[in-house]
């Protein structure tokens, strides 16, 4: 899984993967990213991770063209992902999952099949994005891939647990949103008093964990829990 | 220690007025965008006219104008936009560098040119910093606009400045309908004839215009592929399954799904930040 780089212009360039994303392309990109940091960091203005690209801005064109001759032919080995999971609590009731009663519907499952589909799986962090503390998730139940709304609502509730396309994820603040809205987690999503201002890294996993009206209510918004597995 | 600050006072502000400066060059990784003047070639000369260091807070405002007063004698610069600027409602000649006394009232009028101005002070606004930025952001910054009858705080600096060295900004630089930019990451995924008219055709900026993107009103039709979610950036130009054309710009997030096809250069994202609902642009490869 070496990638290979495309230079867009002359100060900014991407890392390109053509795979589709998976834990296995993202251990790769992580090693990749590590690489970056120890080795060309003070050359770098900014770079950014997706899900198949690693994008540089560089501090000039000569740092750039070093850098396509210095690394040609790279290998990296890959990195070993964390057997961290975060254990995040949802509450799946009608208050907060407004659209969850009729996508069961269509899907023609009950809804308390679509929350079991929903929290089963482990999904991994690739990396933050849309909005500040949103990650984006790999691991979506093929049966639950749905287009996004074809009317985006004008706002989504701050903590909301949502899925659209083959993505699920969490609204870290109030925004509009074309997502379909499952639950609501009693989780803060982002602090900026606190450094990092984000609780979960890239490479790390997540686990919805159902939980009812008054557990939602008691929760302390401030204590993540995790477990290895 | 506040009665050492200098105050002024929105009387009356427009929806989307904020700090802005440079913005934030750390924070994609958790999502935060940049930020930053939408106009930094503007934010710059204000700042460059006071002597100010370059990362000061400025205060970024558009239609249609704002008044303000001031509680002590400094010095203001206005740059970006050309309107009608009163000071205690005498006409001012050359906005780019204003002697302010203690009481006046500043009065920006309706925009006869551009989308953004920026108001410099001696010593620049204060504001809290995060990630080495006074850049508003909602969620990163205690609020993310201004509003009217807020008080806000500068440091005042004694220094006086030679108002006869004062330059008169010119604003034709943004006036050219071409924007210089590069092949987008995606831009292969077009077809060459697709390439051929995205060169050759105009575009208007629609109303649908914003700190985080500017969309064009014309529709280009394409049958691209979904992508995986990649990062972007201020300038990168999206399109759409559905053929809208969208700019990025300063507030936009920090990754996106749809297919990059454009990037604007440094100076078209000025540029394209002071052009107005209706204008038309078009883009020249470099």
């Amino acid at each position: 899984m070496r990638p290979y780089y495309q230079q867009i212009n002359p100060t900014f360039g991407e890392w390109t993967w053509n795979q589709n994303p998976s834990d296995q392309l993202l251990s790769f990109q992580l090693a990749y990213l590590h690489y970056l940091n120890s080795h060309w960091i003070n050359e770098i203005i900014e770079f950014r991770q997706g899900f198949t690209r690693v994008s540089i801005v560089w501090k000039s064109p000569e740092r750039q063209d070093q850098f396509i001759r210095e690394t040609e032919g790279l290998e990296l080995i890959p990195v070993l992902l964390t057997s961290k999971v975060w254990q995040v609590p949802v509450c799946y009731d009608s208050i907060f999952g407004a659209d969850l009663t009729h996508l069961a519907e269509e899907k023609k499952i009950s809804s308390s099949k679509l929350i079991e589909l929903h929290t089963t799986p482990l999904y991994r962090i690739h990396f933050f994005g849309f909005l500040p503390g949103f990650f984006y998730l790999n691991g979506l139940d093929p049966l639950l891939h749905t287009p996004r709304k074809s009317m985006p609502s004008a706002s989504v509730q701050s903590g909301s647990v949502a899925l659209g396309g083959s993505q699920t994820g969490i609204y870290p603040k109030e925004s509009p949103g074309g997502w379909h809205i499952l639950g609501r987690t009693p989780l803060s999503l982002f602090d900026r008093q606190k450094q990092p201002p984000v609780w979960a890294k890239p490479g790390e996993r997540i686990q919805f964990v159902p939980i009812d009206a008054q557990q939602y209510q008691q929760w302390n918004p401030n204590q993540p829990q995790f477990i290895e597995q | 220690m506040t009665q050492e600050l200098g105050k002024v006072q929105l009387l009356r502000c427009p929806p989307g007025t904020s700090f802005q400066d440079e913005g934030r060059k750390s924070g994609a990784n958790f999502g935060i965008p940049p930020a930053g003047a939408m106009d930094l070639k503007s934010y710059h000369w204000a700042n460059h006219l006071l002597q100010n260091p370059p990362q000061s807070v400025s205060l970024e405002f558009s239609q249609p104008g704002l008044s303000i007063t001031f509680d002590q004698q400094t010095f203001i610069s206005l740059a970006g936009g050309q309107a009608q600027v009163l000071v205690n409602d005498q006409s001012i000649d050359n906005p780019s560098l204003i002697c302010i006394a203690p009481g006046d009232r500043l009065k920006i009028g309706s925009f006869q040119k551009g989308h953004y101005f920026y108001l410099c002070i001696a010593g620049g606004f204060i504001t809290e910093s995060y990630l080495n930025s006074g850049s508003d952001f909602d969620s990163v910054t205690e609020s993310a606009n201004k509003k009217t009858g807020e008080i806000l705080f500068y440091k005042p600096r004694p220094k006086i400045l030679d108002q006869k060295a004062k330059v008169k900004w010119n604003s034709t630089w943004f006036e050219s309908p071409i924007l210089e930019v590069h092949p987008g990451p995606d831009w292969s995924l077009l077809t060459q004839g697709q390439q051929m008219e995205l060169k050759s055709r105009t575009y208007q900026l629609s109303k649908n215009r914003s700190r985080m993107g500017i969309q064009l009103e014309e529709l280009f039709s394409n049958k691209l592929p979904d992508l995986p979610t990649n990062p972007v950036f201020p300038g990168t130009v999206q399109l759409t399954p559905s053929g809208k054309i969208i700019v990025l710009m300063r507030d936009a997030g920090v990754t996106g799904g749809y297919p990059r096809i454009l990037q604007l250069t440094e100076d078209s994202i000025n540029q394209l930040a002071q052009k107005k609902t209706g204008d038309s642009i078009s883009f020249q490869l470099i």
